[in-house]
């Protein structure tokens, strides 16, 4: 349709490399960014606040665990304690007066040194023992965060976020707020996008397909998978105080739980791993999707088309997210990613049935 | 594009039929509030009889015309204790007009308090969220309307003084190792050196259903009195541990969630004697719960089991809508519909003595307390029933008092 | 010294009961090789089950029997419509899918039978069992012997005809296959098993606590236990839930007055780290060779 394309024919080496190397790829690029940027002038401060902010955030965080999980293919339960180092380094730095460019990346610096600690027992293990290991440390620092009231900010366990200011410009309203999500949530795609084109993402994807067979073609996979886990830490610590700043704008330890730690897991699965644009689509469907159902079903059962108990509905959004979960690893294992990929391949070559990209 | 398409497409759609009728049944005086709850994670124990005590009381209100045909309308929906879907169902129903926020989880209720003084709407948090929020000047709108957990620990404190003193005693408090938990300490440690009792604090681990080892240390300690500081699950595991170590079970004295549920886990006849903080008269006698049942349950319009009717959890429902639509009845009488956040918070503060025939103790809110006198009493189970041992009243309000002061003082900084 | 053996006995006791949620997830690991972290939910599944027979008036005795029956038909259920089409994909894949099932379970359980907690009676008196200073609970001493009996009776079951069956599965499918063994009842029948088990775990657990959702968050002990005696060995099972058990109630109960908080998680979280990074494969378990 509006590709226009027969096949992709490259002349020059440079334009195959290129990220979005179709023409119609890069027009849809720019006018989804477009979009974005025009967002708080298009939709509702509901829909901005509640709706399109969290998603760029978790697409950040579903992103940098989709580096980890993805690209070097080490499994991590225990995500949203990295997150959570992020968001209480940063919090706790800015009230110390740090400027906050610097807490930002004094929270990433934290998050990515204890981060790296979770991937030492990387060196020993992997598979299921990894993902015991990482759940277990999500259960120390919970238990580090709460106990410690210096930590987590005394009896009444919220830490409320400065008034800050970015670059100058002070980060106070829904649409600076938005628009400094948005803004990492592109930095830590065009990343993304790139690491893999790097000796760095060739190495990771190396590891993730046999980390002997890595070691035997000179990848170090001690090494490696440290800088796996550290690079990927940094980006969700950052990502943590983002959420911290510009979303809850108070830090508790319930944010950070380990039902959080199985959400971004969720995202990246459902999204598909070592995906970008599965990021997006993950952490949009498992994030909104629960949302959108239940006003929906409320909806219904206020106007008597459903007639089920409340307690039974409240459970609905629930029961969906379980099965959604069951239903993409049967049937689309590769995720929302690969249900996008093959409706791209498919009008690609429209009307004709078969593509040679 | 086409996921865009896609996804954008059927998200619009939801988004309009969900929208759609929010609008649609926007009537211009309708007063909404927004039950935004927990039904499916930490607060199952007690949403759904609280919320359904809420919904019954709404429907008695309309039932009856109204306040002079001002009809009430309940939004409600699961937030499942995730402050981004509360944080979502707080916008929306915002924009669908509500004036009045309940989200009974305490997670939700920080990640929002901010946002609802910034926005001028009424945010009740009976029971949960922050104990400090009682100071009206620094949360003006925020009502925590009913005793703190402060005020409950100070009128436990205050009925083992009446009842043989609390001079000289050995106290126990064994709580869930959380923030929750940990609130009483501080008051009780308080009025440990004042009234020269001895303190101590035994934590289980969250969720409370294993806790024997604690327990072999509280026995040791041979408390005078115990007092359990927990919810849901973890509380009847408490007494059944407390009993199965020989400590009396009237010495046992409970934070406000200990039910009927509970005392059907432990056994009725072995939990007679166990007392436990009541913010509101439980059982169906009272007037207001004789008017639900005869004008919403038996005419079929109940939300919800009516075997539900009259228990603790359910009363505490129907308590913070007696008060809230006091609040609101007071506000159109002094300013007129429609009513807005303001003028439901003006008519917060006007409540006065106000005790729903005898339903709870006498709630008088000001501007700078929020939390209406902190008055509740001790009731005990005596085998059939939970039965009152004293009277409604506060105690060591001056404590709570420096409490909550220090709380607000450390939210004014910015903390 | 009466305290110590005081914490020692009954958190020995409350290690079995730990063992008897873990024993579910041994059978499915080492028949099937799948990590069913969906046990905790099960558990949950199977009180909610015994609880609606005892509440429709039946005694406990025939609850549990039919409680069994039925969740063992939901364990074939769940393995022949869910696992079976997992075989050969990634770990992450059938860690995410038992995931999947948790939360479902979790919300469709509840959601049909009611979120607030329920009363399940087992029975079992209050009063402690006395030995000098010594208090036991009676209702963990009850679950330890139940627990025993069940591991006890899993060992014997793999000595039957059948049982020898399910252990060259376990040790080969591809062998076992090839001569003549029926790869899938066997792994249908562990899930079937690991069901039965749930039974036991879910009335003894609900007799403690109330039945309601909570009772799936035992999952994390019971990784604890199984981590510790190794994935796919039943001995282990009874060796770890006594070792987590018995760490979980001494370390705390000295500890605990001094941190000013609950340590009982971080000694389990400590355990499962320890094992990992000293001796991966567990006490008993079965050490993996791998190859390129």
């Amino acid at each position: 349709m509006f590709y226009r394309q027969s096949g992709v024919y490259h002349t020059r080496y440079a334009a195959d490399r290129a990220l979005w190397p179709i023409p119609a790829d890069r027009w849809q690029v720019l006018a989804l960014a477009a979009l974005a940027l025009a967002a708080p002038l298009l939709v509702s401060s509901l829909y901005l606040g509640s709706y399109l902010m969290p998603w760029m955030i978790w697409t950040a965080a579903a992103l940098s665990l989709s580096l980890l999980m993805g690209l070097a293919g080490q499994l991590h339960f225990g995500f949203a304690a990295v997150m959570a180092m992020g968001a209480y380094t940063s919090v706790h730095l800015v009230r110390a007066g740090v400027p906050f460019e610097l807490a930002l990346l004094g929270a990433g610096l934290f998050a990515a040194v204890i981060g790296t600690v979770f991937g030492a027992a990387a060196l020993r293990v992997k598979g299921l023992y990894l993902v015991m290991a990482t759940l277990a440390m999500q259960y120390l620092v919970d238990w580090v965060i709460v106990n410690v009231p210096a930590i987590s900010g005394g009896a009444q366990a919220t830490l409320r976020t400065p008034q800050v200011r970015f670059l100058g410009l002070p980060i106070q309203d829904l649409t600076s707020r938005y628009y400094l999500a948005l803004g990492w949530t592109l930095l830590v795609t065009l990343f993304f996008l790139n690491v893999k084109r790097t000796s760095f993402g060739r190495a990771l994807i190396a590891i993730r397909d046999k980390d002997f067979a890595a070691a035997v073609i000179g990848v170090d996979p001690f090494r490696y998978k440290l800088l796996a886990f550290m690079t990927s830490s940094f980006l969700g610590g950052v990502t943590g105080a983002v959420l911290a700043f510009c979303y809850y704008r108070a830090v508790t330890p319930e944010q950070f739980s380990f039902n959080v730690s199985i959400q971004l897991v969720a995202m990246v699965l459902v999204g598909g791993l070592g995906s970008a644009v599965g990021g997006y689509l993950g952490a949009g469907f498992v994030l909104i999707v629960p949302i959108v159902l239940t006003n929906l079903i409320a909806t219904l059962g206020a106007s008597q088309w459903i007639d089920i108990s409340q307690n039974m509905m409240a459970h609905l959004p629930l029961i969906f997210y379980g099965a959604m979960i069951i239903g993409f690893l049967l049937w689309e294992p590769l995720g929302l990613a690969k249900i996008y990929d093959n409706t791209r391949k498919y009008f690609l070559v429209w009307p004709f049935r078969h593509s040679r990209s | 594009m086409n996921w865009l398409k896609k996804t954008m497409g059927s998200a619009t759609l939801a988004f309009a039929l969900a929208g759609g009728a929010g609008t649609a049944q926007a009537q211009d005086d309708t007063i909404k509030f927004a039950l935004l709850q927990d039904f499916t994670a930490v607060y199952t124990f007690v949403t759904g009889e609280y919320n359904q005590g809420q919904q019954d009381y709404l429907t008695l209100i309309n039932e009856e015309g109204g306040l002079d045909g001002t009809m009430f309308e309940a939004i409600v929906r699961d937030t499942g204790n995730q402050p981004q879907r509360g944080i979502e169902a707080y916008n929306r129903s915002r924009e669908e007009g509500a004036i009045l926020f309940d989200f009974l989880s305490t997670p939700v209720s920080r990640a929002l308090v901010d946002q609802v003084i910034q926005d001028e709407v009424v945010l009740i948090t009976a029971l949960h969220g922050r104990g400090d929020a009682s100071d009206g000047t620094t949360f003006p709108y925020v009502f925590p309307m009913m005793a703190t957990y402060w005020s409950q620990a100070t009128v436990l404190a205050q009925y083992i003084e009446d009842n043989g003193g609390l001079e000289g005693k050995k106290i126990a408090i064994v709580h869930i190792d959380s923030p929750f938990g940990r609130e009483p300490i501080p008051v009780l440690e308080e009025l440990a050196s004042e009234k020269n009792f001895e303190l101590r604090a035994f934590p289980y681990a969250s969720p409370g259903n294993e806790q024997s080892a604690t327990w072999s240390e509280v026995r040791r300690y041979r408390p005078d009195a115990v007092f359990i500081w927990g919810a849901g699950g973890g509380q009847s595991v408490s007494v059944r541990e407390a009993i199965r170590n020989g400590i009396a079970p009237d010495s046992i004295h409970s934070v406000v969630w200990l039910a009927e549920t509970d005392v059907a886990n432990v056994g009725a006849d072995v939990m007679t004697g166990v007392k436990r903080f009541e913010a509101v008269a439980t059982g169906s006698d009272s007037p207001i719960i004789q008017r639900i049942q005869e004008k919403v349950i038996d005419a079929g319009k109940g939300a919800g089991d009516s075997a539900n009717v009259g228990t603790t959890y359910y009363n505490i429902g129907v308590a913070t809508m007696a008060v809230s639509v006091e609040a609101a009845r007071l506000a159109l009488e002094a300013h007129g519909a429609p009513l807005d956040g303001p003028k439901l918070k003006a008519g917060f503060e006007m409540i006065s003595d106000f005790d729903a025939d005898g339903f709870m103790p006498p709630v008088t809110i000001t501007e700078s307390d929020h939390q209406g006198g902190g008055s509740g009493r001790v009731g005990q189970w005596d085998g059939n029933a939970w039965v009152p041992v004293g009277d409604w009243g506060a105690a060591f309000q001056e404590i709570v008092r420096k409490e909550i002061e220090a709380g607000a003082a450390d939210y004014r900084e910015g903390k | 010294m009466a305290y110590f053996l005081e914490l020692l006995l009954n958190g020995a006791l409350t290690g079995l009961m730990y063992s008897l949620v873990a024993l579910g997830f041994v059978l499915i690991y080492k028949s099937a090789g799948v990590p069913n972290l969906a046990q905790g939910a099960l558990v949950m599944t199977a009180a909610y089950v015994v609880w609606i027979f005892t509440s429709y008036g039946l005694p406990l005795w025939l609850a549990v029997l039919l409680g069994a029956v039925a969740m063992f038909a939901l364990g074939l259920l769940v393995e022949r419509f869910l696992l079976r089409r997992m075989v050969g994909q990634p770990v992450i894949m059938v860690v995410m899918l038992t995931l999947g099932i948790e939360i479902l379970l979790r919300g469709l359980v509840p959601g049909i039978l009611g979120a607030a907690p329920k009363p399940l009676n087992a029975g079992i008196g209050l009063s402690p069992v006395i030995i000098g200073d010594v208090f036991l609970n009676r209702a963990y001493i009850v679950g330890g012997v139940v627990a025993l009996l069940l591991i006890g009776a899993s060992l014997l079951f793999f000595r039957t005809r059948l049982g020898t069956k399910m252990r060259a599965v376990s040790d080969d499918h591809l062998a076992s296959w090839a001569v003549g063994l029926s790869v899938e009842r066997a792994i249908g029948l562990s899930w079937g098993i690991a069901g039965i088990a749930a039974v036991g775990a879910g009335t003894l657990w609900g007799a403690v606590q109330g039945v309601d959702w909570t009772l799936s968050a035992l999952l994390f002990p019971a990784i604890a236990v199984v981590i510790l005696g190794g994935v796919d060995s039943i001995a282990g099972v009874l060796l770890g839930g006594l070792l987590v058990g018995i760490l979980g109630s001494v370390v705390p109960g000295y500890l605990d007055s001094y941190v000013g908080g609950s340590t009982r998680d971080v000694v389990t979280s400590l355990i499962i780290l320890l094992t990992i990074m000293i001796r991966p494969y567990g006490i008993f378990g079965r050490e993996d060779i791998e190859r390129i």
